[in-house]
């Protein structure tokens, strides 16, 4: 029972309730803690319940709430036996005892539940900011001078950590370069290239215009990275594997599906625009063309006028001014402006009209220019082909002046070119038997190395379909270590945060002792009954040596006690002490059931005295007393209200 | 941690002996450190004569490998284990993880300091000056007699070097309120930190 004890004191203090260091097992408990944990127990299963945890002082009120636990642990299902306020008020051990292994299984196990399902990566932060959170905490205020650019040391975790707002400042990045695939051999590099990595490229950190957007600037360049390779990835697996291409071949697709879709769509706008004719928004967009064309004329016109009127005041300043003063200030300014008018307009015709000379002259000449150069083409030509003709009838002349040369001494001649021939041909047939020769094997040669490259070729296609195979493997292998990490990771933190529990440790070890202390107890077990099976063999075996031995006795003593009196007598004396003998072992045997009997009535007595029931009483008288005298004051009140 | 495939081929470079021998490599992070956290040793490995005899392309990758590596390591607060799992992922040797390690525990909370500056933020409260004056009487009434707090919280303000004040004035009352809110808002941190 102590263990039983120990492991329900253990999970009470586990759940908070205030139990002393020296209790050691429920006997201690009072009236007062067993209310107070009961109602603990209680607020931990049900959560949400309106009980004191303290005993009140007034009787009837304790009545009440002994009666409301005793409702309160039966609506929780509890099957042992009749419940009631006296088992709170007036308690046993036993059956308190009962009644908190109920209630302590019954307690919520959160931490089991926890560890059976993984916690995501996000508890991890969550408890990871909470710690960071407490060491900030903890930390004491500290003026703002003490502390350069905010940064302060801590104790906890040995090392700086900033506080404050100063020095903060926004993310700002930029975009980094690094050499691509200069560690790679087997990739070729342009010249070019390469010398501008090793002359030009600036070093990482010095690529930013300020150093402090660096570190930005490279979080943000890998986590691109990182985001575009698992973009990838998807859409690989998803349906670039499905489509049976080659990475190159698929990307190569995507490309021009995405081509031809901006093309559709554009496409579509401008009919939409053509549909849509002046009215639409090309229309505005044309008027407003035109509006600003106009707007820069007249701006142009303007500009000019004043410019004009600038030169004309410079030239006549002088004779206008003396006008001006003759004429008087009604003479409007406006004439000239109208003269001038009409001598700019007169002098841009004259312009224009040279112009359109000009560029018609320039336009005949260009004709021309077009006509000389196709009448050189063609006589380019023409002196390609004469020379054509001139060489080819140099040919044939040679040829026949060989022949007129040959003419003379014809059949000597002839002969020596029959020779010649015959020679050529002798050649020519040699030439051919050996090409023969050659032929043959390299033919041979070509058709069997036509035939590996086939072989190699399945064969190749062969490996790359186990190397996709393979690839997808690793994919999935690689998934799987990394999940298997994260679990592992979880777990240690988890682990971690449970060794501060000593709860299960303590459990194991006690349920492993009371194991051991219950197999130790079954074997002594077995040892005593094995021990009572043998003395009982003994006793059986002694007893039938005792009746055989008395049988045999009895004859012979029987046959002689007929021939002689003392043997008479003898026989006499014999059955009477076997008679004693058999009370005797009845009387050892009956004093041994009495013995068994005290035994019970003393384990009865002891648990009649666990059960107090004399101090019970006791307490009960007095309560009651306490009770009426209650009763009678508020008897009395109640008159002294009439 | 993740790390894309450049930067991870970059790390493997760094930690190749073909490329950046031994006796270099201690040398070549304590570089790196100094690079990500001083703007005067931005460019320390092009001014390192130590490094003048390799080449120049694999040691730029090199070096931006490396760079990003002690970067996403501080910002994710990585352990020993984890960058040891890693490195020999990248084909280092014993020797070299070892040294990195060291170099790189060093100096985490230096550039975990330098990562921490990055951000926005409210004006941030860091001390407060209060006076508690006595208001007697103005010239509408004879007798007012309330005291009246004046508080001026020192703020930091981001981008600024120097403390900007928040003055107001206000009754027994509304200081009350006010002390109670900021004891709410302790309350809350408390919860969160207690999880």
């Amino acid at each position: 029972m102590e263990e039983v004890d120990r492991i329900i004191i253990h999970s009470l203090r586990s759940i908070g309730c205030d139990l002393e260091d020296d209790i050691q097992s429920l006997r201690q408990f009072g009236t007062e803690l067993i209310v107070a944990t009961v109602v603990r127990c209680l607020k931990m299963i049900v959560g949400d319940i309106d009980l004191p945890s303290t005993l009140p002082p007034g009787m009837s009120a304790r009545f009440r709430l002994g009666a409301s636990l005793a409702n309160q642990v039966q609506d929780l299902g509890y099957k042992g036996g009749d419940l009631g306020y006296q088992t709170f008020l007036y308690s046993n051990e036993t059956e308190i005892r009962r009644i908190f292994m109920f209630l302590v299984e019954k307690l919520p196990k959160e931490s089991s539940q926890s560890s059976d399902e993984p916690m995501g990566s996000s508890v991890l932060l969550q408890r990871a900011i909470s710690s960071e959170v407490a060491t900030h905490l903890s930390a004491a205020w500290t003026p703002p001078f003490l502390k350069e650019k905010g940064i302060r040391s801590r104790a906890k975790l040995p090392g700086w950590q900033r506080e404050g707002a100063c020095c903060l400042q926004h993310y700002h990045s930029c975009h980094v370069k690094t050499p691509v695939a200069v560690g790679n051999l087997s990739i070729k590099l342009p010249k070019e290239l390469r010398a501008y990595y090793s002359k030009r490229m600036p070093y990482v950190t010095n690529q930013t215009s300020r150093h402090k957007d660096t570190a930005p600037s490279v979080m943000e360049t890998n986590s691109l990275e990182v985001a575009v390779q698992q973009d990838w990835d998807n859409e690989w697996n998803q349906v670039g594997l499905a489509s049976r291409l080659s990475q190159q071949e698929f990307k190569k697709r995507k490309q021009d599906r995405l081509l031809k879709l901006i093309r559709e769509r554009l496409l579509q706008d401008n009919q939409r625009r053509e549909k849509s004719g002046g009215l639409g928004a090309a229309g505005d967009l044309q008027q407003l063309l035109n509006s600003i064309e106009s707007q820069a004329g007249t701006a142009a016109v303007k500009t000019k006028g004043s410019r004009f009127a600038n030169t004309e005041k410079l030239q006549y300043g002088k004779d206008e001014e003396k006008t001006l003063s003759q004429v008087g200030a009604a003479v409007p300014t406006k004439d000239t402006e109208e003269e001038m008018e009409q001598k700019r307009q007169e002098e841009l015709d004259g312009l224009r009209s040279d112009l359109a000379q000009l560029t018609s002259d320039l336009e005949q000449l260009d004709l021309e220019v077009r006509k000389f150069r196709a009448s050189k083409l063609q006589m380019e030509e023409a002196i390609s082909a004469e020379q054509n003709d001139r060489e080819q009838k140099q040919a044939a002349h040679s040829v026949k002046k060989r022949t007129l040369d040959l003419l003379p001494d014809a059949e000597a001649n002839i002969s020596k070119l029959q020779l010649v021939v015959d020679n050529s041909a002798q050649r020519l047939v040699n030439l051919a038997k050996q090409w023969e020769t050659h032929r043959g094997p390299l033919i041979e040669q070509y058709r069997e190395l036509r035939q590996y490259n086939s072989k190699r070729e399945s064969e190749a296609q062969k490996k790359l379909e186990e190397i996709k195979q393979f690839r997808e493997r690793m994919k999935e292998v690689a998934d799987d270590a990394r999940k298997k990490d994260e679990l592992q990771k979880q777990l240690v933190s988890e682990y971690e945060r449970m060794t501060k529990d000593v709860n299960r440790s303590a459990y194991t070890r006690k349920i492993m002792e009371i194991v051991s202390n219950i197999k130790k107890q079954k074997q002594e077990i077995d040892k005593i009954l094995v021990d009572t099976r043998s003395v009982q063999k003994e006793i059986n075996s002694l007893t039938g040596k005792l009746d055989r031995t008395f049988t045999v006795t009895d004859e012979l003593v029987f046959r002689d006690a007929k021939k002689d009196d003392g043997v008479k007598k003898a026989y006499r004396f014999l059955a009477a002490l076997h008679e004693n003998f058999e009370q005797l072992i009845k009387m050892v045997e009956d004093t041994g059931a009495v013995v068994r009997e005290i035994k019970d009535l003393e384990d009865q007595i002891e648990t009649e005295s666990n059960k107090k029931v004399l101090q019970n009483l006791e307490k009960i008288t007095a309560d009651f007393q306490e009770m009426k005298n209650e009763n009678t004051t508020l008897i009395a009140k109640v008159k002294g209200k009439k | 941690m993740e790390l894309g495939a450049s930067v991870l081929e970059n790390i493997s470079l760094a930690g190749d002996v073909a490329h950046i021998p031994d006796k270099l490599f201690e040398k070549f992070v304590i570089c790196a450190c100094q690079g990500v956290l001083f703007e005067k040793h931005r460019d320390v490995v092009a001014d390192n004569p130590a490094f003048k005899d390799l080449e120049r392309a694999i040691l730029k990758a090199a070096y931006s490998g490396l760079v990003t590596l002690l970067l996403e390591a501080a910002k994710h607060d990585t352990t020993e284990q984890n960058l040891s799992a890693l490195l020999e992922e990248c084909k280092y040797t014993p020797e070299r993880i070892k040294e990195f390690n060291k170099i790189f525990l060093a100096q985490k909370s230096h550039i975990q300091l330098l990562l921490g500056k990055v951000g926005s933020s409210f004006p941030h409260i860091v001390d407060v000056d209060w006076r508690l004056d006595y208001y007697m009487k103005n010239n509408h009434m004879e007798k007012v007699n309330a005291a009246v707090y004046l508080i001026s919280l020192k703020t930091e303000v981001p981008g600024e070097s120097e403390l900007r004040d928040v003055q107001f004035s206000c009754s027994l009352e509304q200081l009350q309120d006010l002390v109670g809110k900021l004891r709410d808002a302790t309350k809350c941190l408390e919860k969160i930190a207690q999880v």
